[in-house]
């Protein structure tokens, strides 16, 4: 295919696969803050837009996000942020027949004929899944604190919702395969803070890794690549989800000291999407071109998809965004 | 002869039940309370925060071993009190006004208790005026704000801005934290320390008593 034909799906899939391509995906992974659309709002961005309207506004490839959730409409909302809905193996069996929804039930005909639409006759939208992985999924039913207790407290309930859990993916990639071609997909997980990861080797190993192991090879099966979704410094993270079978990682946020460079040395099979820091956008051009100089040598080597390392902060203004998508635009050439 | 090595282990291990069952048989045994807080309880966290540091343990295990200290605790104060042992001053922490996030705020106030500084929790999306009461009616030396948010770690200055309007600034030393906060950041608002991690946290309070 001439490359100049490519849909910006099929840059995005030959892109991760090291084929050759006619410029670097131009892509906002995740949407925009709230607090950052209304500032856009005040400084004249049309209000009607939705996100994949603002993101053809700027002349963005367009980027859908598909997020399959195991929660239904009769599962228990948490009393607040960070607090969780069970706290016993008693609590589990109550709400159980809330959870795990009917994957035919998540979207209407309509929803995924436009999402075709978009990715294949518009050919502008890069369109992506999302599932919840086995750090993510028992901390939104324990809540944050809780669920790192639960490690050594209910290690035999860790392992029956991730049982669950994993049964119910397959039942959803097996939907995802018959319904839509995606071109990447993530599983939430944030597992990592500042100063590395929440928790260590040995209890990934024994309550996420014999799930994952399970789980990527049918994804893989169906083309998609695989890539995880964890904020904060991903060092130690980035082997242990390399030895599953993961394929990439995002977002890289680069405040929490992440090195892409160090990750592409080390896992060269692997690809990355994010680690465009920031903090520097509303320091002006200089250091947004100063940025980009340092991620350019990544992408080069076919392994980075620069994007803000998570979400463009309301001390952007629309100008400033404007000029950063300018900059991406320029460099996005420089293969 | 005490059984301060083993005490210790227990709670590295998180081993509450066991901990709290040992510290009662020592105290029966005659065992003071303040060697057993001192020779056994504040070293075994200290040792859990600085493997924490080198990442051989992590947040779990943290917790788990902060929740074996607080058993041992409420087994100790009575007879710490009796003995007329003080905890070493009292420290104010909060996750300030905007920003529901705690667990990093917990972390650092489990560890900041295991070096024997009562703690004084506000909790989180605490606002300007609570802390300054706070450290004036509990009389703290200490004041710990936390902030994940880029959105929130200006608020950091408020309170600053709060303490010196108050007539506080010079009782108080003033550390903060968070996902965002760097050290620059923690100058630039006149903070008088930033930590990376709850155990460099209760390592600077503590140094703060010293």
């Amino acid at each position: 295919m001439d490359k100049k034909e490519l849909s910006a799906g099929e840059r995005f899939r030959r892109f991760v696969k090291g084929e050759s391509v006619d410029r670097l995906p131009i892509l906002e992974w995740a949407p925009w803050w709230d607090q950052t659309i209304r500032r856009w709002h005040g400084e004249g961005l049309d209000k009607s837009l939705d996100a994949l309207g603002v993101q053809r506004y700027f002349g963005m490839d367009g980027c859908l996000q598909t997020y399959f959730t195991w929660r239904t409409p009769q599962t228990p909302h948490a009393p607040q942020h960070g607090h969780g809905i069970i706290k016993s193996a008693a609590d589990y069996q109550k709400i159980k027949p809330t959870l795990y929804r009917d994957p035919t039930t998540f979207y209407s005909k309509e929803y995924f004929d436009w999402l075709k639409k978009t990715g294949q006759e518009d050919g502008d939208t890069v369109h992506w899944f999302t599932v919840e992985g086995f750090f993510w999924m028992p901390r939104e039913l324990f809540g944050i604190e809780d669920h790192l207790y639960a490690f050594y407290d209910e290690p035999d309930l860790m392992h029956e919702i991730s049982y669950d859990n994993k049964e119910w993916l397959k039942k959803v990639f097996e939907f995802i395969g018959n319904t839509h071609r995606f071109d990447f997909m993530t599983f939430a997980e944030d597992m990592s803070y500042n100063s590395g990861p929440m928790i260590g080797k040995n209890l990934f190993d024994e309550f996420l890794a014999p799930y994952y192991k399970e789980l990527i090879p049918i994804i893989k099966q169906m083309d998609v690549p695989v890539v995880i979704d964890s904020d904060g410094d991903i060092t130690d993270a980035v082997d242990w989800y390399a030895s599953v079978g993961a394929e990439g990682m995002l977002p890289l946020e680069r405040r929490a000291g992440v090195d892409v460079s160090k990750y592409i040395e080390k896992h060269p099979e692997m690809f990355f999407i994010g680690h465009f820091d920031k903090t520097c956008m509303a320091k002006g051009e200089g250091a947004m071109r100063e940025e980009f100089e340092r991620l350019l040598p990544s992408w080069q080597k076919g392994k980075l998809i620069p994007g803000v390392d998570h979400q463009t902060p309301p001390d952007v203004s629309l100008e400033t965004y404007k000029t950063y998508v300018k900059l991406f635009k320029e460099y996005a050439t420089k293969l | 002869m005490a059984r301060f090595d083993e005490m210790s282990a227990l709670l590295q291990r998180g081993k509450a039940r066991d901990l709290a069952t040992m510290v009662q048989e020592e105290l029966a045994a005659g065992v003071p309370a303040k060697d057993i807080l001192e020779q056994s309880l504040i070293i075994g966290m200290g040792i859990v925060g600085d493997k924490f540091k080198r990442n051989e343990v992590f947040v779990p295990e943290v917790l788990i071993a902060a929740r074996a200290m607080n058993s041992a605790l409420t087994i100790l104060r009575p007879a710490l009190a009796d003995s007329g042992v003080e905890p070493i001053g009292t420290a104010v922490i909060c996750t300030v006004k905007g920003d529901l996030h705690d667990i990093g705020k917990n972390l650092v106030k489990m560890m900041i208790e295991g070096t024997g500084i009562n703690v004084i929790d506000l909790g989180v999306d605490c606002d300007k005026d609570k802390i300054v009461t706070a450290i004036k009616e509990n009389n703290a030396n200490v004041v710990c704000l936390s902030a994940l948010l880029t959105t929130t770690m200006g608020y950091q200055k408020e309170v600053i801005d709060a303490i010196v309007e108050a007539g506080l600034r010079d009782q108080v030393k003033i550390m903060v934290g968070g996902a965002p906060v760097t050290e620059d950041f923690a100058k630039e608002i006149g903070a008088d320390a930033y930590t990376p991690d709850a155990a460099s946290a209760a390592e600077t309070a503590r140094a703060f008593f010293a």
